[in-house]
């Protein structure tokens, strides 16, 4: 609450982003189709400046947005995948203890101290994702992706949050560092615990769905050069098809990627049951799911889109 | 779009959107002013788009923002009149707009079964019910002989006064899972790894031999406890005991998720947490849109691992099934989704009411197919039993 009102996105950032209309081109020139909501968060995330936390299926492009949001700025993208039991050292930074002991042994050999200080500055300090992203030199912001923040202990949420608010780090031994250019911060999260009260008012929020057919086929053509209209269209097709049915795992827009390209490569120019078949591995990727639209027929699953 | 009064747009939706239970908070209104100013309210679309990205913060509160949203932005609302009290009656526009058909819309419809009439009644009584503020309705008790008395009374017989008393025990119930070890540490003397950061910092003096190792360990969390409980209506008799039940391991120190399910799964972790536990009930009882009604265990299950257990939320958890296993669908769903449930959990521990009874089998098509899974079966049908189920909980095997 007590927040200092930011002074506001820098220039660099406001020239990228004038409105949502020009973010939504210069997605679409990095080959990112994001439709208007999504890319109004993004907009506004950039600009307000605030974190974007986003939610929505495995496989509907939550880091894709975050990589092309770096595209677009032309800026590093600063992954940093949370898992059960991350912490400070694994995200922030560590000591690079080995050089610190070749060191004080080189020290030792020639019959020298070696001071504290020295062993303990920025030359062996190793910098992890936070770090890099604050340290990033501009002149625009780094993205920092914080991946499936709900897999992270919850204080670890508290403590990245007290971190991005901050836009500083303190290393004991070196002192404060102080971000220049703050990064701009994209979290996605499965859901598999809700996340603290406190890190979502902070955040703007954005649900991405599944895209439409008619976005998937421009999605899957862009990503595949040289597919047919009309062999996207009916991947599409099957693809909502499955994404309603009992599958455990939907596929998500990377799978149709895959399927389109695996087709290319074999010739294929028409989704038939044959052709189904044939590369129903790189749409399902569990065994179940692929009995059960065996079983329910592949021919129902490419149907619709021949009649 | 230019003749539009924005602040007074902003405030009102603010306003009703608190109303509609987000969490509006006056630094999000401020940033939505802001918002607005960066990116101009060129169409309807943007408006919306903005104002959801700054007052949406889940997808569970699209529907109610859609619904606040149409109402004000589509002027059924003067932005002006909803100034006052807040007690005054809705204006029009905003009780067609909660009319409005949806699917979640659901919990308007009375629901039968004791246990609605209960929440119903109960609200009345109390005048409102979803304030967390209310002192609690102070239960004559001294706990100890009610102890005594309620230990090994049934569920299904008891008077609802002594159900009131039934909470508070429940509540001193300790409900802890066994630990699992996860990859945070803390400084042990005699911890099995070495810190290295520290033991540098030592060997520093000992010209870089490191003489004396500092020592850590790792720290233990505690697993996961997922609670499921059947709100059927053969479960009925049970049901006001088990939501209890669900609300002290919700709202206590262990933190657990709690799903119900009778013909669909709602997950009630959100519901039954806050200060006040029979504020919580109340809202985990109109949370629930199907009690008393058929029972689809498979299907309930198979949403359970669908949209939360392959997620993570049973990945090495403790998860309790509290059901009779009266399945009204087809039990080889059963079988399957508890196998794929056993493959992600920890331990799963059946609670079965019925299994109190001494000629009790498991006969039940639902039973027979969840029973290869299970790791305990209990009956937790009184207070006594429950003790065994919390045991069974905190199991480490």
């Amino acid at each position: 609450m007590s927040q200092l009102p930011r002074a506001g996105a820098e220039a660099a950032v406001r020239e990228v982003a004038p409105d949502p209309e020009t973010l939504v081109t210069r997605l679409e020139e990095v080959d990112y189709l994001a439709d208007e909501g999504l890319a109004t968060a993004m907009f506004l995330s950039l600009r307000l400046p605030q974190p974007l936390l986003l939610e929505g299926e495995a496989g509907v492009g939550k880091t894709e947005a975050a990589k092309a949001l770096a595209a677009v700025l032309d800026t590093p993208l600063i992954r940093l995948q949370c898992y059960e039991g991350i912490d400070a050292a694994e995200a922030l930074y560590e000591w690079n203890y080995p050089r610190q002991l070749l060191r004080i042994r080189l020290a030792e050999a020639s019959g020298a101290d070696v001071a504290e200080e020295e062993l303990f500055g920025a030359e062996y300090l190793i910098r992890r994702p936070l770090m890099r992203a604050l340290e990033h030199a501009g002149p625009r912001p780094a993205v920092l992706l914080v991946d499936e923040l709900d897999r992270a202990d919850d204080d670890f949420e508290a403590f990245l949050f007290e971190l991005l608010a901050e836009s500083t780090v303190t290393v004991p031994e070196i002192g404060t560092i102080r971000a220049t250019h703050p990064p701009a911060v994209v979290l996605t999260s499965n859901r598999t615990r809700d996340l603290h009260d406190a890190l979502k008012r902070r955040c703007l929020y954005h649900w991405i769905d599944y895209p439409s057919p008619e976005r998937e086929v421009e999605i899957v053509r862009r990503r595949v050069p040289g597919t047919s209209q009309r062999l996207a269209v009916e991947v599409a097709g099957a693809l909502q098809r499955l994404r309603a049915s009992d599958v455990q795992k939907p596929p998500g827009i990377a799978e149709a990627i895959d399927w389109v390209a695996a087709l290319e490569l074999l010739g294929v120019d028409r989704l038939d049951a044959a052709a189904a078949d044939r590369t129903l591995g790189s749409v399902l990727k569990y065994r179940d799911d692929q009995e059960l639209v065996r079983a329910e027929g592949l021919d129902a699953l490419v149907e619709a889109g021949h009649g | 779009m230019a003749e539009l009064d924005l602040p007074a747009l902003a405030a009102a939706l603010g306003r009703r959107l608190r109303r509609a239970g987000l969490p509006v908070t006056p630094e999000r209104s401020a940033r939505f002013a802001r918002a607005l100013s960066l990116a101009p309210p060129a169409s309807r679309s943007r408006v919306y788009w903005t104002a959801r990205a700054v007052f949406v913060s889940s997808r569970e509160e699209v529907e109610a923002f859609d619904r606040v949203f149409a109402a004000v932005f589509d002027g059924r609302i003067d932005p002006a009149d909803a100034r006052g009290d807040p007690n005054a009656p809705a204006p029009p526009g905003a009780e067609a707009g909660k009319r409005a058909p949806s699917p979640g819309a659901r919990s308007a419809a009375p629901a039968p079964g004791a246990l609605r009439g209960w929440a119903t009644a109960s609200a009345q009584r109390t005048g409102d019910a979803e304030t967390d503020d209310e002192p609690e309705r102070e239960v004559p008790v001294a706990a100890a002989s009610d102890r005594e008395r309620l230990a090994e009374r049934s569920f299904a017989s008891l008077e609802p006064h002594e159900l009131a008393q039934l909470r508070r025990l429940m509540a001193q119930l300790e409900l802890a899972t066994p630990r699992r070890r996860s990859r945070r540490v803390r400084r042990s003397p005699h911890g099995e790894h070495i810190d290295v950061r520290r033991t540098i910092r030592a060997s520093l003096r000992t010209g870089g031999d490191p003489v004396r190792h500092a020592r850590r360990r790792r720290r233990t969390r505690p697993r996961r406890l997922v609670l499921i409980c059947d709100i059927s209506g053969s479960m009925e008799p049970y049901a006001r005991a088990y939501l209890q039940f669900l609300q002290s391991a919700a709202g206590g120190g262990a933190a657990a998720e709690a799903f119900v399910f009778a013909t669909r799964l709602t997950r009630l972790t959100r519901a039954l947490r806050g200060r006040n536990p029979e504020a919580a009930i109340r809202r985990a009882a109109h949370a629930a849109p199907d009690w008393s009604s058929g029972t689809r265990i498979g299907e309930a299950l198979k949403a359970f691992n669908d949209r939360h257990g392959r997620r993570g939320m049973a990945r090495g958890a403790v998860i309790v099934v509290l059901s009779d296993g009266w399945e009204h669908g087809d039990p080889t769903l059963v079988a399957r989704e508890m196998e794929r449930l056993a493959r992600l959990a920890h331990r799963i521990v059946w609670v079965n009411p019925r299994s109190a009874a001494a000629e009790f089998k498991p006969l039940t098509g639902g039973m027979i197919a969840a029973l290869p899974h299970v790791d305990a079966l209990l009956s937790g049908h009184s207070l006594a039993a429950l003790e065994a189920v919390a045991e069974a909980i905190g199991a480490d095997t």
